[in-house]
């Protein structure tokens, strides 16, 4: 055999490499493909393990495409979706107005326990969720009996928690932005005269921006993913869609199909956001690990 | 703000010591003060609820936080690899492999929990019917089969955040080293080893530093799977958060639950000590 030139060699391994890639390509994409195949089954199709779709006398494959229609009135989907955008947006814009200013504050000045705060911002992330969860459910029930007014079921409760729990996070990616930014630029609008709330709000935030906007769509996305602080601390008109999509099966129905097309809903908002704002999300997630 | 954090967890701490069950809920904090019995009942005694299943929680979230841990690791790695050389269409599958992310957790447990069916699931149907590698259908979701059935789609979630990381940092290693290897005449592997490894060490330290806390506290996956949030995962597939939660908001137990987390809490604190401690000693000596 004659040995083989050695661009020919890089050549043939490329090509195996590329290969195995589009494999795994594939096998990462099947079980998505297999969420939207079955979106299109009949409940039956699932139950008794069919593998294709049902076909009809005729012998032509059934697409049952009212599932997609059926799923906003079999269960309220519509009022889940719609309580999962409330929820998820405004903590998403409460979490970063807080967030964006505790970040600046922490990268650009030093006051007496600056490095403590740092810290605590790391730490709260190891601790359990359930333990916040325990004590706050019994808090949000003692509150409604102590004063009448409701908290556990609300809006406004949920909101709160999820923006508490978030924030610490963004701080702490924001603060790499706000901390990337030359210091010299800031001192020029200080010698042109601007205050220091200037300062942040026309040289510091225009050039954060990006970075907020990323940290602010991983806000979404996370609290788009909540599922057991949703569970307990809502109701019956304030449930998200992770709580409202188990409804679909459960002890009086079992319509796999049906659920696997709320599923499908359920994801299709989080693609497009994220495939509309994806540079941004890339640049900011591995902006702080390559800093290291 | 930090009210909102402290406040809660200074409670949860104090809960651990007291009798909290759905009789005493209304007296909140005045319930009566127990003192170490919760963690008795936790960790000691036989006949309480929590204790049960609580060797097979704590077995299983070991071996599955290190399974995922590892596993997202080394396959984000390899299709980092794989995507960081220059072919056509490159970006494109970037971003396609980026998928499984995006998918929300919780739509990821249904979804695999319909892929894993006995009947019709299509891990079965391609295993079986299609590239016949097993004799027979298997149930995935009984026996010590659940504790692969909960770990490969946490992987499957989760690798393309750590290829995203990787990448990254494969970009800021600077060509030169790789050709001053090539002179030096070292192959693929070794390059990989002496250079690439080394130098993404800020990567994995924090990736593996995350992947341990949160599939630690890894829940929605497995909860959605079994029963979507009513049944029971099995003992090879409960996670100590579906445990605690179970306990907590199903049994109504909140004392014994808050005991568990604090439990959990002081354990991840130490691995996370001992993890950084290991890291530091690393880099002195390297």
């Amino acid at each position: 055999m004659i040995p083989l030139p050695y661009y020919v060699k890089k050549r043939i391994v490329n090509i195996i490499i590329s290969a195995i890639m589009l494999i795994m390509l594939a096998i990462t994409l099947l079980p998505v493909g297999w969420m939207v195949f079955s979106s299109l089954k009949s409940s039956t199709d699932i139950a008794i393990g069919r593998v294709g779709l049902s076909r009809n006398l005729a012998g032509q494959p059934v697409v049952h495409w009212e599932n997609y229609v059926d799923m906003w009135k079999n269960v309220n989907f519509g009022l889940y979706l719609k309580n999962s955008l409330i929820i998820c947006g405004s903590t998403m814009v409460l979490a970063m107005i807080f967030s964006t200013l505790a970040a600046y504050a922490l990268s650009r000045f030093r006051f007496p326990g600056s490095d403590l705060f740092s810290n605590a911002i790391l730490a709260t992330q190891m601790i359990p969720a359930i333990m916040y969860l325990i004590p706050l459910y019994i808090m949000f029930v003692k509150f409604t009996v102590l004063t009448g007014i409701p908290v556990k079921g609300t809006f406004t409760g949920i909101i709160l928690i999820y923006s508490a729990f978030f924030i610490p996070f963004s701080i702490w990616i924001l603060r790499g932005f706000f901390a990337s930014i030359p210091k010299e630029l800031e001192e020029a609008a200080l010698i042109d005269g601007c205050n220091a709330f200037q300062v942040f709000r026309h040289v510091a935030l225009p050039l954060a921006m990006p970075g907020i906007i990323a940290t602010g769509i991983y806000v979404f996305l996370t609290a788009w993913d909540e599922l057991m602080f949703a569970w307990v601390l809502t109701n019956a008109d304030t449930m998200t869609i992770p709580v409202g999509i188990r409804l679909f099966v459960g002890n009086y129905q079992n319509r796999f199909d049906l659920m696997m097309a709320a599923a499908t809903v359920a994801t299709v908002p989080v693609v497009i956001l994220f495939f509309m704002l994806q540079k941004h999300i890339v640049k900011g997630l591995t902006a702080g690990a390559v800093k290291g | 703000m930090l009210l909102l954090h402290i406040f809660p967890i200074a409670q949860g701490i104090y809960m651990a010591f007291l009798d909290l069950n759905q009789f005493t809920l209304q007296r909140y904090l005045l319930a009566p003060f127990v003192g170490l019995d919760n963690f008795y009942a936790v960790l000691i005694d036989p006949g309480s609820p929590i204790r049960i299943g609580l060797f097979e929680a704590v077995r299983n979230t070991v071996i599955y936080t290190v399974v995922v841990t590892i596993g997202t690791l080394v396959v984000g790695m390899i299709v980092a690899l794989m995507v960081h050389r220059n072919f056509w269409g490159r970006s494109m599958v970037r971003t396609l492999f980026m998928f499984p992310w995006i998918v929300p957790t919780y739509v990821t447990g249904l979804l695999w929990g319909i892929m894993w069916l006995r009947e019709g699931g299509l891990v079965n149907v391609m295993l079986v019917d299609w590239l016949h590698l097993m004799p027979h259908k298997v149930s995935w979701l009984t026996g010590t089969n659940t504790i692969w059935a909960i770990i490969i789609p946490t992987i499957w979630r989760f690798w393309p955040l750590s290829m995203l990381m990787l990448l990254a940092g494969l970009q800021t290693i600077p060509e030169e080293l790789y050709e001053a290897a090539d002179i030096d005449g070292a192959g693929p592997w070794r390059k990989f080893w002496m250079i690439t490894w080394p130098m993404l060490r800020p990567v994995w330290f924090i990736l593996i530093l995350f992947g341990l806390i949160y599939n630690t506290y890894s829940f929605n996956i497995v909860i959605m799977m079994f029963g979507f949030g009513a049944g029971f995962p099995g003992e090879w597939g409960d996670l100590m958060m579906t445990n605690i939660f179970r306990n907590s908001f199903q049994l109504w137990n909140f004392g014994t639950g808050a005991a568990a987390s604090v439990l959990l809490l002081i354990v991840m604190i130490a691995i996370v000590n001992v993890w950084f401690r290991y890291f530091k000693r690393a880099e002195e000596m390297s």
